[in-house]
């Protein structure tokens, strides 16, 4: 009954934002998610997939890796954007780590500067491809 | 070259006093350092920004703590102490202002007293939003003080840019903040521009109009439809976050980037922006009549407006103490737009008329972008007139001489500042970037005073301030 339902909680690890643009464009009437049975959850504890952002930074590594361990299993951890991937802008700042989606063992990594709403629902596509075969949805 | 006056004849005392009598008479932007001097940054009318400077002697006596007296400094100095070693004396807030090397962050200032209650929001927030963590002290419903703690989003940038060629950085300078990308990417042009000496050509600044516009518009479309929300009207949020999604997609026609990243380069423009005009003027049409059915339906839904009136006040007098600018500034009877009172680029040609309201509260903020929004088409519609199909130069290498350039431009959020120096050989010796939300992040919290717990996501939403460059 609940097969294609996925559970989305998003984590902004130093992002520039525009990222941030492009997931709530997942939720406006072009892209609307909503119609696969995906939501934005307000809590680690709902979510089947977390998304993250940015480089990491030096302040959010523990709230993001407590975030990420508040999260049932199975889970998968989603990298969007070039920063989550290791590759952005800022991979030799001195407050920046070596990339949210590197340090929080991301399954699936979403490229771009940010990256479109179709490439990120691409990417969630694959989430719910992965945790449906491994019979969470 | 920019105006730095330099006052080191003046004792640390007399300085600071100064600084506080020119905050007085002239709009503050922000005060920064680098290993020589300490700097506070003001606007001109006419003139754009310039600089009080006072050389460093080594830290032997500590400077008087401007923001005493002129909280408007209260971040900078608390940075100016924490990053690069200013010493202050009687600095009114000592706490640390970033996280320490293990990530600890400074602890929240909280309102004790009978009855009082403290709670956390953050760092990690529940929808998509970026990280902060906000204190509220309330008695029962109604809020008595909000700690607001930034700096999760604090990467290092300006450190990690020194020492890098100027030019080659305006792509991680684009990338400092999504939201407002277009607007410091233009003020870094512009400082770039002036210590080469370059001029770019009237139809350069005509296609720079046209971008920094069109991020105006995509956020205050944004920024209303999550005030809709805020005020629990869901068809509101989702028509206007539906018409953000065309804005940002004639941002991809327009400047080949949906948040419109790299579209103004030092020297010019990017070769893609403006290449299909034709469909850029139809669309732009198209738009105006949506965005202009979208405000006619908000601001006549009386029970959206209602939520709005005396939400999140505002004062003229704490708008004033606090620095604010922008749309946040205009709504509390400001009446600095940058574009009129420093005009820069082709706002010389084309006069802005700004937008400006008086009650200070939700209602007068989202007044003041729905006038913006209007006057963002229109500049654009004449721009693009003005521009017919005149050819865009490629923008050329440019050899970067030693100085300091200090730039500001009216981003959507109000003045985007840029200050950078730059040594001998061309590269970068600091870079400052004082933003809007920056500015404005302090007002956001006193907003809250006396309001209650469930309006915080409503009035923080009225000024849908970033994090991203504002941590940096």
């Amino acid at each position: 009954m609940f097969r294609k339902s996925l559970g989305i909680r998003h984590l902004v690890c130093g992002s520039c934002n525009g990222c941030e643009h492009e997931m709530n464009a997942l939720a406006n009437a072009f892209y609307d998610i909503t119609q696969e049975g995906w939501d934005i959850v307000a809590s680690p504890r709902h979510a089947d997939v977390i998304t993250v952002t940015g480089p990491m930074t030096v302040a959010m590594r523990r709230a993001a890796h407590d975030t990420v361990e508040a999260t049932a299993q199975p889970r998968i951890v989603v990298a969007i954007g070039d920063c989550a991937a290791g590759t952005g802008p800022w991979v030799d700042a001195p407050e920046a780590g070596a990339g949210a989606g590197v340090e929080l063992g991301a399954e699936i990594v979403v490229r771009g500067c940010p990256p479109t709403p179709d490439a990120i629902r691409r990417g969630l596509e694959e989430a719910a491809q992965r945790l449906s075969e491994a019979g969470a949805t | 070259m920019t105006d730095v006056k330099r006052d080191v004849v003046l004792d640390a005392e007399a300085f600071a006093a100064r600084v506080a009598s020119e905050s007085e008479r002239s709009m503050p932007l922000g005060a920064y350092a680098d290993s020589r001097a300490v700097y506070y940054l003001f606007l001109g009318a006419d003139s754009g920004p310039y600089a009080l400077s006072r050389t460093r002697d080594d830290d032997a006596r500590a400077l008087p703590a401007v923001s005493v007296t002129c909280p408007v400094f209260a971040w900078d100095e608390r940075e100016m102490a924490d990053e690069r070693n200013v010493r202050f004396e009687r600095l009114p807030d000592a706490r640390p202002f970033r996280a320490a090397c293990d990530g600890t962050m400074p602890d929240a200032v909280v309102a004790e007293g009978a009855g009082l209650m403290h709670f956390v929001v953050g760092p990690v927030h529940a929808g998509i939003i970026e990280p902060g963590r906000f204190t509220i002290s309330s008695g029962g419903e109604t809020v008595v003080h909000l700690d607001a703690q930034l700096a999760y989003q604090h990467r290092g940038v300006e450190l990690q840019l020194e020492g890098l060629p100027a030019p080659s950085v305006s792509r991680n300078v684009a990338r400092i903040c999504g939201g407002c990308s277009a607007s410091r990417s233009f003020a870094y042009a512009r400082a770039l521009e002036e210590l080469a000496g370059v001029a770019v050509t009237p139809e350069v600044e005509l296609a720079r109009l046209v971008l920094a516009e069109l991020e105006r518009i995509y956020n205050h479309l944004a920024d209303l439809a999550a005030s809709a929300a805020g005020a629990g009207w869901g068809p509101g949020f989702a028509r206007g976050m539906a018409l953000k999604e065309e804005a940002m997609r004639l941002c991809q026609l327009a400047g080949g980037h949906r948040l419109l990243f790299d579209a103004i380069i030092p020297g010019g423009v990017n070769s893609n922006v403006l290449t299909d005009r034709g469909r850029c003027r139809e669309d732009l049409v198209r738009l105006e009549a949506a965005v202009e059915g979208y405000l006619r339906s908000l601001f006549g839904n009386a029970s959206v407006t209602a939520r709005w009136h005396r939400a999140g006040v505002v004062t003229h007098e704490t708008a004033r103490a606090l620095g604010a600018v922008g749309p946040a500034h205009r709504a509390s009877r400001g009446n600095v737009d940058v574009r009129t009172f420093a005009p820069y680029g082709a706002y010389r040609r084309l006069p802005v008329r700004v937008a400006r309201a008086t009650s200070g509260d939700v209602f007068a903020r989202c007044r003041v972008k729905r006038d913006e929004l209007r006057e963002s088409l229109r500049l654009i519609r004449e721009a693009l007139a003005e521009l017919g199909d005149a050819t865009l130069p490629n923008a050329q290498p440019m050899q970067v001489t030693a100085g300091i350039a200090l730039t500001a431009v009216e981003g959507p959020r109000g003045a985007e500042t840029v200050a950078v120096h730059v040594a001998a050989d061309g590269r970068i010796e600091r870079l400052h970037v004082v933003s809007a939300s920056y500015r404005n992040w302090p007002l956001v919290a006193r907003a809250m005073d006396g309001n209650i717990v469930p309006d915080f996501p409503l009035v923080n939403k009225s000024f849908n301030l970033c994090y991203a460059c504002a941590d940096r």
